[in-house]
């Protein structure tokens, strides 16, 4: 992780501010509910070490009422913190294991690739051969 | 000393005594150059601003794979501000992204194989704008086959659309569901595609495994199928004895009293100055990193910088001006799912049509369209105008239950034609690390250009409907490039009107040659890296069978 730690309160600003960002919704929890504050931030840094310093710096000046108007005026007057700030928090939220799975995203994972059947479209492709006018300009 | 004497040393030291080619740059075309020269026994140092990587540097792998792209895999330079990467400044509409390191922009690119059409080599010719290309498609025909074996690529043969060509050495990867869905709204359209050829191995190919489809392939690959120069040429040739030499950079091409150049100059990344005597000096630095040295390189006998009698080194600047159109549908795509090449692609609108209002055209390609991190961002740019509770609170999980994994996406990159103005200087004030000049980047689209994408765009819109999209998001022209930096060294016949001859060697140095996409005449409106190594190898092939008679200092 690039920097220093986030504090305990750093976590829970960066908690208040990101279920503003995600709120629950049907059948999915909110961005706090699943922890984006804790482990997930912490991968998150190592993966993005440049954000940590404007993230951290951002999070000691998170006001304790209004968040809702706090993080609409950043992304208006200050657009870079806001991405970062929003870019954090939905990069967390979808390294959440129970968000993955209530998406239906397995990650990234391996899913090996098979040549040995004959392609199902040759016929679409019989067709484009023989519709089309041939190529122009060859000497 | 005579010139016979002079070939007869030049022939001496290629077989043995002493390094004779210098080649700055250890990408595309410097990986085939060295190669080639390599086991032909020539003697070859290499010299790469950037480090080796591999699987163990690449994020894919890993959970966080989609972070990948914010830091050390960012394609843009400026972002990413490592050692090896110099600035990219100026005014530009578009601003080349790449990669400095063993393999050059091949670390992150998309893999996708395409020739460029036949007519591309002849516009001039055949729509009376821009030039011809000194060459022809027939003249590049058993370049790219051999190319493409060593790229183990995976394609099927017979595309209408293009000259015959020899099989590729792997069958084209699956379209999947993504290309399925795309290809059957084509065929109701009645519009050209094929599936995609991809310099990604369907099998086990030489030293590529098979790819795994997990999708990272731009943040490089780490199951190893996807073709690199690092697998793909340089343990050969370095096994034939190419001496590649990583972390230095390139500060000047200097010249003797009879204008031939001497060899390099560069600095190591504790400031320390080298200098690397050579017989012939090639130069495979990209479209802007070999004009920035050319212009770097500056001497009385070449004020204006090396090999730049005809003014044009830095010039005519082409990038493929680049939009899409995210394919939004119903049913479940799995499309974060891999490999991000292409499944398929369209010619359809790739040549000049008298009933359009530009000239030359667009490639289209089908791609996958990434985990929820991506979906959610095009969602967002896509619907931010609504407001802030469009996208965030209870609304930022519409991003990922309409689009994530039930898109794909139409990328559409348009040829744009040289234009004078469109080019790469020397920044005046900033540097990069090692106190050199930044490029800086001057960079138009064409009006041409933006007629051509804004038609392309209408059309793949209908595309879209006829494969039964519920929705579609467009995206302007990209700020930032797609990776495709041509045209900076023209090839040519005529002196005055190009940087390089036919063979690639500079027409002011004997023994200079560029090889990179700087010597595209134009740029058709292919994935280039397919032509780049093509001619290059071409050109090596040349150098190498006429080297009796080749000048040296």
């Amino acid at each position: 992780m690039g920097g220093s730690a986030p504090t305990p309160a750093q976590r829970l600003a960066l908690a208040r501010l990101a279920d503003v960002l995600v709120a629950e919704g049907p059948g999915i929890p909110s961005a706090s509910a699943v922890g984006v504050a804790g482990d997930l931030l912490d991968r998150c840094l190592v993966a993005a070490p440049s954000f940590s310093e404007p993230l951290l710096a951002l999070l000691d000046e998170v006001p304790t009422g209004g968040l809702d108007d706090f993080v609409r005026w950043l992304e208006v007057e200050r657009p870079g913190d806001f991405a970062v700030l929003s870019t954090t928090v939905v990069a967390a939220y979808y390294l959440s294991e129970e968000v993955r799975e209530l998406i239906g995203y397995p990650g990234q994972q391996p899913s090996p690739l098979s040549v040995a059947a004959e392609p199902d479209y040759l016929d679409l492709l019989e067709r484009v051969y023989e519709r089309h006018p041939g190529y122009r300009g060859y000497t | 000393m005579a010139i016979f004497s002079k070939v007869y040393y030049f022939n001496m030291v290629m077989q043995g005594h002493q390094s004779n080619v210098v080649i700055i740059g250890a990408g595309a075309s410097g990986s085939v150059a060295a190669l080639r020269l390599a086991a032909a026994g020539f003697e070859v140092v290499c010299l790469e601003q950037g480090d080796w990587v591999g699987p163990a540097d690449y994020m894919g792998a890993q959970p966080e794979a989609e972070l990948a792209w914010i830091e050390r895999w960012n394609p843009d330079p400026n972002a990413r501000q490592g050692w090896a990467d110099y600035p990219l400044t100026g005014d530009a509409d578009v601003r080349p992204v790449m990669y400095n390191g063993v393999g050059g922009g091949l670390v992150q690119w998309a893999a996708m194989w395409q020739p460029l059409l036949a007519s591309d080599f002849r516009v001039r010719t055949l729509d009376g704008v821009a030039d011809d290309w000194p060459i022809s498609w027939g003249d590049l025909a058993d370049a790219y086959a051999q190319v493409a074996g060593d790229m183990s690529v995976s394609g099927l043969g017979g595309d209408p659309a293009l000259p015959e060509m020899n099989p590729y050495p792997n069958p084209p990867i699956p379209i999947g569901k993504i290309g399925r869905v795309a290809a059957e709204g084509m065929d109701r359209l009645g519009w050209h595609w094929w599936p995609g050829a991809n310099a990604i191995a369907s099998r086990r190919h030489r030293g590529l495994q098979a790819c795994q489809r997990r999708g990272t392939c731009m943040t490089g690959c780490p199951e190893n199928a996807k073709a690199t120069p690092s697998l793909t040429h340089w343990p050969s040739a370095q096994a034939a004895g190419a001496r590649l030499v990583t972390g230095v950079r390139v500060t000047e091409i200097p010249v003797d009293e009879r204008g031939r150049v001497r060899g390099t100059v560069y600095r190591d990344r504790d400031g320390v100055e080298h200098f690397q005597p050579a017989q012939v000096v090639m130069l495979a630095a990209n479209a802007v990193g070999t004009a920035r040295l050319l212009l770097l390189s500056v001497s009385s006998r070449f004020p204006g910088g090396l090999a730049n009698s005809s003014g044009l080194v830095g010039r005519r600047l082409m990038q493929h001006p680049y939009r899409t159109v995210t394919v939004v549908c119903d049913e479940p795509l799995d499309s974060w799912q891999g490999p991000w090449g292409q499944n398929i692609y369209s010619l359809e609108f790739a040549e000049t049509h008298p009933d359009r209002d530009f000239l030359r055209g667009a490639k289209w390609m089908v791609m996958p369209h990434g985990g929820p991190m991506f979906a959610v961002a095009e969602y967002q740019e896509a619907h931010r105008h609504e407001g802030f509770e469009a996208v965030w609170g209870a609304n930022f999980h519409r991003a990922a239950n309409e689009v994530f994994g039930h898109a794909f996406t139409w990328g559409i990159q348009a040829e744009d034609l040289p234009e004078h103005d469109n080019r790469v200087l020397l920044d005046p004030s900033e540097c990069d690390s090692s106190g050199l000049p930044a490029a800086r980047i001057e960079y138009r689209v064409s009006e041409n250009t933006r007629r051509m994408l804004d038609f392309n765009v209408a059309r793949a819109v209908e595309a879209a409907e006829a494969s039964g999209a519920v929705s579609t998001m467009v995206r302007d022209i990209w700020p930032t490039g797609i990776g495709h930096v041509l045209g900076t060294t023209r090839m040519g016949d005529d002196p005055e009107s190009s940087v390089v001859d036919r063979w690639c060697r500079a027409h002011d140095v004997p023994n200079l040659y560029v090889i990179d996409g700087g010597v595209f005449v134009t740029g058709g409106s292919a994935n280039p890296t397919a032509t780049i190594m093509a001619n290059a190898l071409r050109v090596t092939d040349h150098m190498i069978e006429a080297r009796a008679s080749q000048k040296v200092p």
